[in-house]
């Protein structure tokens, strides 16, 4: 940790960035997280909302006013001043509250994607279209898991092509650097397309496509079963 | 605190009801909310003569976190104590001008292309 005086007028201050990492339960989110990082926990205590009525089982606690919302984080310290923070988003609808919170000022985030459940994640690419929060889609690949063409999860999510798809293995580290190095070019790479109204610097080695014909692999609004894939 | 009590351990759940330790106050008292990762750090009015004035021993734990610069998460991490609970506990700190905020930048501001440009080059160097 940087060592800079209390008063913080001297030396390089330190500078903090948030990713943000979704994906379905199980996807592998504390698994990515815990590749790259020190993983560290934090608790939250929060308001219960009216989305959490008939989730929580309130019996004998009708005073019941919060819950306590545990997650984890991850610290990625690089150089002498900057430090990456990866907060996985808890999985539950009934903390969007938190996501909005996590996303307040983020640099990006990354939907982690596991083929055997592909449907869900679409609630979080929905989430970050919507608020316009740049992300790319890792697809974990589990090892028993059949292997798609990260194109036709492209397809199957139905994805603006400047979106990247890659492929990742959320144990190893230098996936997970790889994915975060994905990640911010792609960012840097919207910004310079929003900026200069320019065709986008491509971002990473992906290769991208044109957007799909709208069909039956289109991604439904959310709420709507999970497709298959293949 | 009785985190780290033989008998009671951090996965029996707080024995003290969290906002029991902010006197109930469930937002910092200046209305502003701290982002996660807000830097901060102890001042040099932190540990003055009237050091015992006010502060709660949870107050004082989070000073001694922030001799250097620590951000919001980090300090609800080390403590176990909830970020609501730490983020009003922080904002009377600031209040006293015991804790400063170290912006980089504005809460909620997309970071500077220079930023994510070194961002890129220290993960490619990981």
């Amino acid at each position: 940790m940087g060592s800079a005086p209390s008063d913080g007028s001297a030396g390089v201050p330190l500078a903090a960035f948030k990713v943000l990492v979704a994906g379905g339960f199980g996807a592998g989110k504390t698994t990515l997280v815990g590749a790259i990082s020190e993983v560290r926990p934090l608790h939250t205590e929060e308001a219960l909302t009216r989305a959490s009525v008939g989730t929580d089982d309130l019996t004998g606690v009708g005073n019941k006013t919060t819950t306590t919302v545990a997650m984890d984080f991850g610290r990625l310290t690089m150089g002498t001043h900057l430090v990456l923070y990866l907060f996985g988003t808890p999985g539950q609808e009934r903390f969007w509250f938190m996501w909005d919170e996590l996303s307040f000022g983020a640099l990006g985030a990354v939907v982690l994607a596991d083929t055997r459940r592909l449907g869900d994640c679409f609630p979080s690419v929905d989430y970050f279209e919507k608020r316009q929060l740049p992300f790319i889609v890792a697809i974990n690949c589990f090892d028993g898991a059949p292997h798609y063409d990260p194109e036709d999860v492209r397809i199957a999510l139905d994805l603006d092509p400047r979106v990247p798809a890659v492929l990742c293995d959320a144990r190893h580290r230098d996936s997970v650097k790889q994915v975060l190095i994905t990640l911010v070019e792609h960012v840097l790479a919207s910004r310079i397309k929003n900026g200069a109204g320019a065709a986008a610097a491509r971002s990473g080695s992906q290769a991208l496509r044109p957007k799909p014909p709208k069909g039956s692999h289109a991604r439904p609004k959310s709420g709507a079963p999970q497709p298959e894939l293949g | 605190m009785p985190v780290g009590d033989k008998w009671v351990d951090r996965n029996a759940g707080p024995v003290v009801r969290p906002y029991a330790l902010t006197g109930g106050r469930t937002r910092p008292a200046s209305g502003a909310v701290l982002d996660l990762i807000t830097v901060i750090v102890a001042s040099s009015l932190a540990l003055g003569p009237d050091d015992s004035l006010g502060l709660s021993p949870e107050h004082r734990r989070i000073l001694g976190l922030c001799r250097g610069p620590a951000t919001v998460a980090d300090v609800a991490s080390t403590t176990a104590l909830p970020l609501g609970v730490v983020r009003v506990l922080v904002a009377d700190l600031i209040g006293q001008g015991r804790v400063t905020v170290l912006a980089a930048r504005p809460a909620g501001e997309e970071p500077s292309t220079a930023m994510l440009k070194e961002v890129l080059n220290g993960l490619r160097a990981l």
